[in-house]
């Protein structure tokens, strides 16, 4: 059936509708990256996000059980190229139609998503929905929508739980995390305590932590409360500290420096991004809205370990006094390189040194 | 007699740089700060560690190399010439002193750096910074950065491997 896809400065797409045919808003962000669309259309970060794939032809490989970022896909569309008509995976569940259907998601395919992703690219991300038909009042729909800002919320649990292993104990603040983070931290056996963000210092004091993440989440930091930041600021100063893309940014915004929103969002994972330490390249899942911003780093508090080398944005921040750092790609992979897997590696080679230290 | 490689090129690196971070992080910054190497290997790491600083901060830290086997307690040979000549020596007084070493072993030989280093003028700080500590301490001395705990036995060899003299850089252990 066709249908189309109206953005918010009037311009329409028009395609063959797949998934569900519901009718549905987001904001508009499109994906270069060559591969994942599962992981992608899984990963909380797209809260609330529909997405265009550059890739020319996505779901050629079915859903898979290992290839979930989260449980539920929280995207509100998916527009393509060409859709693989694959009626299985290997082991005979589901495919990309069959999924989005169920979870009542849009997809548009037959679309020309080149010229769309040129057009974002000038554009900027914007709000946008898919319809069955394009009339004034589906126009008037989209221009009286308001996006929701409460993404982590919808995202990030609201209940503590834990994943344990036998090795260091490692606190997850959870923004809307991955289960990527989750299964390197399974790969070095951490006993890992998820915590809803609004937890106090306290109560992750209490829990004798050796190292805490602070996860990749979905939205605008800046709408997250100042407790959130308050947290940051205390625990920094006890306990090593990884952040990771959403936790990067607020780990930067903790420490009295200010962000700065994309024209257009970048997700793909062809950026090398150099190590300054040791002018090492290094290539990583990337996704992001928000980068910090180099004129508003407060220097005195925090350093450049990272940088994108085709658009120069800071990459990984490090503080100059206390065991914490930060990354704004995704060093877990999933999809995507997994040579920045070597970030938890620094990571717990730093807990063990604190926790050899103050034993 | 078997060599393993305990420590890659890769993790040698990321232990240098992990070093690095940790010596900014004590030191609040790149100021006052001189790199001490301990001829011969430590002098290499000390450069490779005062390579990352001024990736970082953009500015050169002072590296100078000591040599003390004139201090060593175990040679009764000794006739206290300085383990550097006059050239190399900068002025350390007041200064925060990294000494890094490679191997961090009986502590005898960090005390004769200590020896070395106090002749020539009282730095505010000394602190020692070495790529591996395979304890067995004789001395009441302790590293403030390490890039790698590896216990041994008292009769295996722990060598480090620099680019620069030994064209691959490795941490091996020979049983």
């Amino acid at each position: 059936m066709e249908r189309h896809l109206i953005l918010e400065d009037g311009t329409v797409f028009s395609g063959q509708g797949f998934g569900a045919p519901a009718t549905t808003f987001g904001e508009i962000i499109f994906d270069t990256a060559s591969s994942g669309y599962q992981e992608t259309i899984t990963n909380p970060i797209y809260d609330g996000q529909m997405i265009v794939f550059a890739m020319p032809v996505v779901g050629a490989d079915g859903i898979h059980a290992e290839a979930y970022e989260s449980i539920n896909p929280k995207i509100r569309g998916m527009i393509v190229h060409d859709l693989a008509e694959v009626s299985t995976n290997r082991q005979r569940r589901m495919n990309l139609d069959r999924f989005l259907q169920q979870y009542n998601i849009p997809g548009l395919a037959q679309v020309d998503t080149r010229k769309l992703i040129r057009h974002l690219r000038e554009t900027g991300s914007q709000k946008a929905t898919i319809v069955d038909v394009v009339d004034e009042h589906a126009k008037d729909q989209l221009a009286a929508t308001v996006l929701t800002n409460k993404q982590v919320q919808n995202t990030a649990t609201p209940k503590a739980y834990a994943n344990p292993g036998r090795g260091f104990h490692i606190i997850v603040i959870d923004f809307g995390l991955k289960h990527g983070i989750l299964r390197v931290l399974g790969d070095y056996d951490a006993n890992v305590t998820v915590l809803p963000y609004t937890t106090s210092v306290d109560e992750v004091l209490t829990l004798d932590p050796d190292g805490i993440i602070l996860s990749t989440g979905p939205g605008n930091p800046e709408d997250l409360p100042e407790s959130v930041l308050t947290l940051i600021r205390v625990l920094q100063t006890k306990v090593p500290m990884l952040g990771i893309g959403l936790g990067h940014e607020l780990f930067a915004l903790a420490n009295n420096s200010a962000l700065a929103a994309l024209p257009a969002e970048y997700h793909g994972m062809n950026h090398p991004i150099q190590e300054i330490i040791s002018k090492e390249i290094i290539y990583a899942r990337q996704g992001r809205g928000y980068v910090v911003d180099p004129d508003e780093l407060d220097s005195k508090k925090l350093f450049v370990t990272h940088r994108d080398m085709i658009d120069h944005s800071i990459q990984g921040l490090r503080h100059r006094e206390y065991p914490a750092f930060s990354v704004q790609f995704f060093p877990d992979g999933a999809p995507g390189p997994e040579e920045a897997k070597r970030v938890f590696l620094d990571f717990f080679e730093t807990v063990v040194d604190y926790v050899q230290k103050n034993n | 007699m078997a060599n393993k490689v305990v420590l890659d090129q890769p993790s040698m690196q990321r232990a240098l740089t992990r070093i690095t971070y940790e010596i900014l992080e004590h030191n609040k910054g790149g100021q006052n700060l001189i790199l001490v190497g301990v001829k011969t290997r430590g002098e290499y790491l000390a450069h490779r560690i005062a390579d990352r600083l001024e990736q970082l901060e953009g500015e050169k830290i002072p590296v100078m190399a000591i040599d003390i086997t004139d201090y060593r307690d175990d040679r009764l040979d000794h006739d206290t010439q300085l383990g550097l000549n006059e050239q190399e020596r900068l002025n350390i007084v007041d200064q925060n002193i990294v000494l890094v070493d490679d191997v961090l072993f009986t502590g005898r030989t960090t005390r004769a750096a200590l020896d070395a280093l106090i002749q020539i003028g009282r730095p505010k700080t000394i602190t020692l910074a070495v790529l591996i500590d395979r304890g067995h301490r004789e001395l009441p001395i302790r590293a403030d950065f390490v890039g790698k705990n590896i216990p041994t036995a008292q009769n295996e060899k722990i060598q480090v491997m620099v680019d620069e003299i030994d064209g691959e850089d490795a941490v091996v252990i020979e049983h």
